[in-house]
């Protein structure tokens, strides 16, 4: 009854669990432009996900999972028979790689492939991983809405979001975590636990490996946090496709208002985080991102950003490389690291950038 | 959300939400808490005691508040100049022992004693103004000496003369007049202070003299840095004090008759406490008569109430003491919170409902379709000036423009790579206009519409209007006046586009989308300036129609152009001419061909255009995110259109990209060139027009011998 009554205040007041606040990007995330600065990487048509089999690297684009190089080639390997939107690879060598529609398949490395008989069938498959060879784990984003809708599920305040353990040889399939808001990415630590990072929440979550929630790893994000991957120090990289703001925060707290731009108002202008922005002149714009002088400033607020984010083993951030307002790089979906190379799949510029990380000392 | 119910559209249309952050920003509201206090005391202690308020207590009270109250403002007139006067009680019994003494003993008629008794508690004053204002020691200390020697003084002379004096008797009409009488039933006293308190706030608030008091209590090293005489000041205000009390003594000496030992004992704190409950700092700087009544008034009915209560003796103050404490701390909260409640509080989104834009698709192919006729600009002045809003030419084809350091900054034709500075002017010169007799007239935002003469010397034109009768907001100033245009027989009309916010507060004035902003006309015959029309949704360019009947002019957060009749068979009616325009169009200037050139600053989005139908939502986002956070109009891409009389849109051009105009607020033909203007920028642009009358200029057109 207290609590009821303080919420109505704090929501009435602005202030407490009501309040506008977005955490400032500081300390090792303090914004830089490496992701501007790196050069000109692949050309591909909303690259999503990416993953390291026996020293190569593979990225998922619209219906093509492509092997690419650090020289700018690209072959084609898989053409799924929809949209492939989560890769993960197992520790044989495998590659698994969702799509919508179509379901799961097992790619090995000479293309061919064979369909995974689950006995249930997902929707909107946000990130995978091997827990072993047989096993599967799969995050869905969402049960209400399909994998190109996720902007409506923020604004609908989204909690559907499940995980599911797959037996690739049987077939067996056991859902293990529910009532999650949008897991998107996904990865094993060395002792078993999982982590996820839940989007709309912009957090990191630690399960135990039946399910159970351990506690938070990484708590409010300043943006909304993807796939996870490992580094080859033993900690992690992660990808943020799409920043906070103190804006967007404000509409998910006016229901009203929501509603009605929902109605009325095309996806691509919603008030919403994007993968990309400023394309066209009826998207929603704030006062900051206001050209003076004919400069558009680089802190300008903005509905899309690119932020990459490396983790200690501890889930603690060491260094970030950003692409900031106005820049091409934005919506990175997901990072690997393979060798001396860092490549990110550029969901929002259409571009797989390479970086390397020893001679730039990024 | 369409059908927002016609609820909500008769709520935003008829509640005026807006007037209370007005009320709120004036500079009278500081009196609100005093005045909350005295309202309580007044109705408390009237329903404590029956006949608090009937005629002849009320008689006797005003009587008493004619004297305390004139201590009172002598008190609260030395705070002000930032001192202290604990002296105030024994000058008080000086005058009134004064007064009696020269009336009983000397045989003085009254016209004479009491203006000598005003001089005699004067010097008094003035010695302590000596002491504290010229030879600097502390007031504190100073006053309290001459309390200490004042009343020693009284206390002698009582001693030698009191008795004498008893047992004489003065006797006059105007004695009695000024003792138990007054004017239509008013007591004298009460009358006394009323003049005295017109007269003082008078001076206080509108004469040069209160002002610097003012100035010297807010800041004295500033005050003496700008040159004020603090010391001769200062010395002024104690003298000032002193003779107010004096006053003070001889109406109580009329009202009495009697001098005794205890006569003004603890007045000093009780004027004090006064001064204090009314709001007067005491630092200084902040107070006024109003103030020092209300307080005085608190203080003499809480110690009458009291005592008619016949509570015992320690209660009057004590009373006292904790309503002291109380108004002390809500109004010191109120002090420091206020300008956080006005500034939540004064921006008041309103509901508007815009019709479905235009398209601008370019698979519509319509005049408004997007393209990039603006792509292949020439740049003339890049770096050179910051926020050229519009730009005009004269007839030897030389360029001026404003920017936002005050100037006009001209460049030199034919190629216009050299510029110097025409004249200065200061603010922000926003729309021009060429007169007949080629002076360049301006509106210059946060000043008012000035001109300038060939040889370049700046005069204003005018900077003030009628004020509205029932606009709370003082709209007698011109805060941003916009862009103007001539009319045949010479009126000026000018745009001021909002009466509640300043120049730099124009993004705030997006939000409200209210109609606070008016057409204003400025008659150079008789030198007259009077508001034309009234609530226009952000007025922004005005144009003279070539049938010199009517003004086009532009409502920026509206979206569309009318047409104001100022002369002819339809004078004073205002028509639409377009409407559903996609974007916010800004200045309207003429085109060679008998059409229109309008510049669209920014484009619609959806987004905002279904929070302008949500007040309450636009009003959270206004208090709970800071303002560059804000959902603001796209005013990052802009384009040109042409347009006729009849409201057809004829072509566009475009900088789809914003690579060089992102916010286009103005555009001039100028003999088959466009040149454009954008207040955000720091370039002017300048496209060659096709197929256009390559000898055409503004100024022939309008006062050339073919117009």
């Amino acid at each position: 009854m207290i609590g009821a009554m303080r919420d109505w205040a704090d929501r009435f007041l602005g202030r407490g669990s009501a309040a506008v606040t977005v955490p400032p990007l500081d300390g090792a995330l303090k914004p830089n432009t490496r992701l501007d600065e790196a050069p000109k990487g692949i050309d591909a048509d909303e690259p999503d996900d990416m993953v390291v089999v026996h020293g190569n690297t593979y990225c998922s684009a619209g219906n093509r999972l492509l092997q690419v190089d650090e020289n700018g080639g690209a072959t084609a390997v898989f053409d799924a028979p929809g949209t492939i939107t989560a890769l993960a690879a197992s520790p044989e060598g495998k590659i698994a790689v969702a799509s919508e529609p179509g379901g799961i398949h097992l790619v090995n490395g000479d293309g061919s492939a064979i369909a995974v008989a689950g006995e249930h069938d997902w929707q909107c498959i946000t990130a995978m991983a091997f827990v072993d060879d047989a096993t599967l784990l799969i995050c869905v984003g969402s049960t209400r809405h399909g994998i190109g809708e996720w902007q409506r599920d923020l604004l609908s305040s989204g909690k559907s979001g499940e995980i599911w353990t797959l037996d690739t040889g049987t077939g067996k399939a056991a859902r293990i975590a529910g009532g999650l808001a949008y897991p998107n990415g996904v990865v094993i630590e060395a002792d078993g636990n999982i982590v996820i990072s839940e989007s709309w929440a912009k957090h990191l979550v630690r399960l135990t490996p039946a399910g159970k929630l351990v506690g938070q790893v990484m708590e409010d994000l300043p943006g909304y946090p993807a796939r996870i991957s490992r580094n080859a120090r033993g900690g992690y990289w992660l990808s943020l496709f799409a920043p906070r703001s103190q804006l967007i925060e404000f509409v998910l707290r006016e229901p009203q208002y929501r509603k009605a731009m929902m109605a009325e108002v095309a996806p691509e202008f919603w008030i919403a985080p994007a993968l990309r922005s400023g394309l066209s002149f009826h998207e929603p714009m704030q006062g900051g991102a206001l050209k003076q002088m004919g400069i558009l400033k680089p802190w300008a607020p903005t509905r899309s950003y690119g932020l990459v984010i490396e983790l200690t083993p501890d889930f603690e951030p060491v260094r970030s490389l950003h692409s900031r307002a106005g820049g091409k790089r934005h919506g990175i979906t997901a990072t690997v690291e393979n060798g001396n190379w860092l490549w990110l799949a550029s969901k929002g510029g259409n571009e797989i950038v390479a970086i390397e990380l020893m001679r730039q000392g990024a | 959300m369409a059908s927002a119910s016609n609820l909500t559209k008769l709520r935003y249309r008829f509640i005026p939400d807006h007037v209370i952050g007005e009320i709120l920003s004036k500079k009278w509201i500081d009196n609100a808490i005093p005045f909350l206090v005295l309202v309580c005391v007044v109705l408390i202690f009237g329903s404590l005691i029956p006949n608090f308020y009937s005629g002849s207590n009320l008689s006797i009270t005003a009587r008493q508040f004619g004297e305390f109250g004139l201590v009172g403002i002598a008190m609260m007139v030395v705070i002000v100049v930032g001192g202290i006067d604990l002296s105030v009680g024994s000058n008080f019994a000086l005058g009134n022992f004064m007064m009696l003494a020269l009336l009983n003993l000397g045989d003085w008629p009254v016209e004479l004693a009491a203006p000598a008794v005003i001089l005699i508690c004067g010097s008094v004053g003035l010695l302590n103004g000596f002491l504290i204002g010229y030879l600097r020691l502390r007031a504190f200390l100073t006053t309290l000496v001459t309390l200490i020697i004042v009343r020693a003084v009284v206390d002698m002379l009582l001693l030698r003369y009191a008795q004498a004096m008893s047992v004489s008797f003065y006797e006059s009409p105007l004695w009695d007049l000024m003792g138990l009488g007054g004017f239509f039933g008013i007591p004298f006293s009460f009358v006394v202070l009323v003049i005295v308190s017109v007269v003082g706030h008078i001076l206080l608030t509108r004469s040069r003299p209160g002002w610097r008091m003012m100035a010297i209590g807010g800041s004295r090293r500033s005050a003496h840095n700008i040159g004020l005489s603090v010391r001769g000041t200062i010395c002024a205000a104690y003298t000032i004090s002193g003779m107010l009390c004096g006053l003070a003594g001889v109406l109580y000496a009329s009202r009495l008759s009697g001098a005794g030992t205890d006569t003004g004992m603890g007045l000093e704190i009780a004027a004090l406490t006064a001064a204090v409950l009314g709001g007067n700092s005491l630092g200084g700087g902040r107070g006024s008569i109003v103030k020092a009544l209300i307080g005085a008034l608190v203080v003499l009915l809480m110690t009458n109430g009291v005592l008619r209560l016949g509570l015992n003796s320690g209660s009057g103050p004590m009373v006292l003491g904790l309503t002291l404490i109380f108004a002390v701390f809500v109004d010191v909260k109120w002090l420091k919170n206020r300008d956080k409640l006005l500034s939540k509080v004064y921006v008041s989104p309103t509901y508007i409902e815009l019709p479905k834009p235009v398209s601008t698709a370019q698979a519509d192919n319509t005049a408004l379709s997007v393209n990039d006729r603006l792509n292949d600009v020439e740049i003339i002045g890049l770096g050179e000036v910051e926020s050229p809003e519009d730009v005009i030419l004269d007839d030897d084809d030389h360029l001026y423009c404003g920017t936002r350091h005050g100037d006009i900054v001209r460049f030199l034709a034919p190629d216009y790579k050299q510029s110097e500075v025409f004249a200065h002017i200061g603010g922000a010169p926003l729309g021009m206009s060429w007169d007949k007799d080629r002076n360049l007239l301006v509106c210059v935002g946060g000043m008012g519409l000035y001109k300038i003469a060939q040889d370049r010397t700046v005069t204003k034109v005018t900077d003030e209007t009628n004020r509205s009768t029932f606009s709370v907001v003082d709209d007698s100033r011109l805060r941003l006046a916009d862009d103007l245009d001539i009319a045949p027989d010479g009126r000026v009309f000018f745009s001021e586009a909002t009466v509640r916010y300043e120049m730099h507060d124009w993004p705030v004035d997006a939000l409200e989308s209210r109609g606070n902003g008016r057409i204003i006309c400025y008659d150079p015959k008789t030198d007259k300036t009077h508001t034309a029309v009234r609530n226009l949704i952000f007025p922004n360019g005005i144009c003279t129609s070539q049938d010199g009947q009517s003004i086009l002019f532009a409502e920026s957060w509206a979206c569309r152009i009318s047409r104001y009749y100022f002369d002819g068979p339809k004078a004073g009616q205002v028509e639409p001419v377009l409407d559903r325009l996609p974007g916010y169009p800004d200045n309207i200037n003429r085109a060679s061909d008998g059409t229109y050139w309008a510049a669209i600053m920014g484009m619609r989005s959806p987004a905002l255009d279904v929070a302008l139908q949500m007040p309450g939502f636009r009003k959270r986002m206004a208090r709970r995110i800071a303002p560059d956070q804000w959902l603001y109009p796209n005013l990052n891409v802009g384009c040109v259109i042409r347009f006729n009389d009849k409201g057809e849109i004829l072509e566009s051009l475009w900088d789809q990209h914003s690579q060089n105009h992102p916010m286009i607020t103005s555009m001039r033909e100028h003999k088959g060139y466009l040149y454009l203007g954008g207040i955000t920028n720091n370039r002017i642009g300048r496209i060659r027009l096709p197929d256009r009358d390559t000898s055409w200029s503004g100024y022939q057109n309008y006062w050339g011998q073919n117009s």
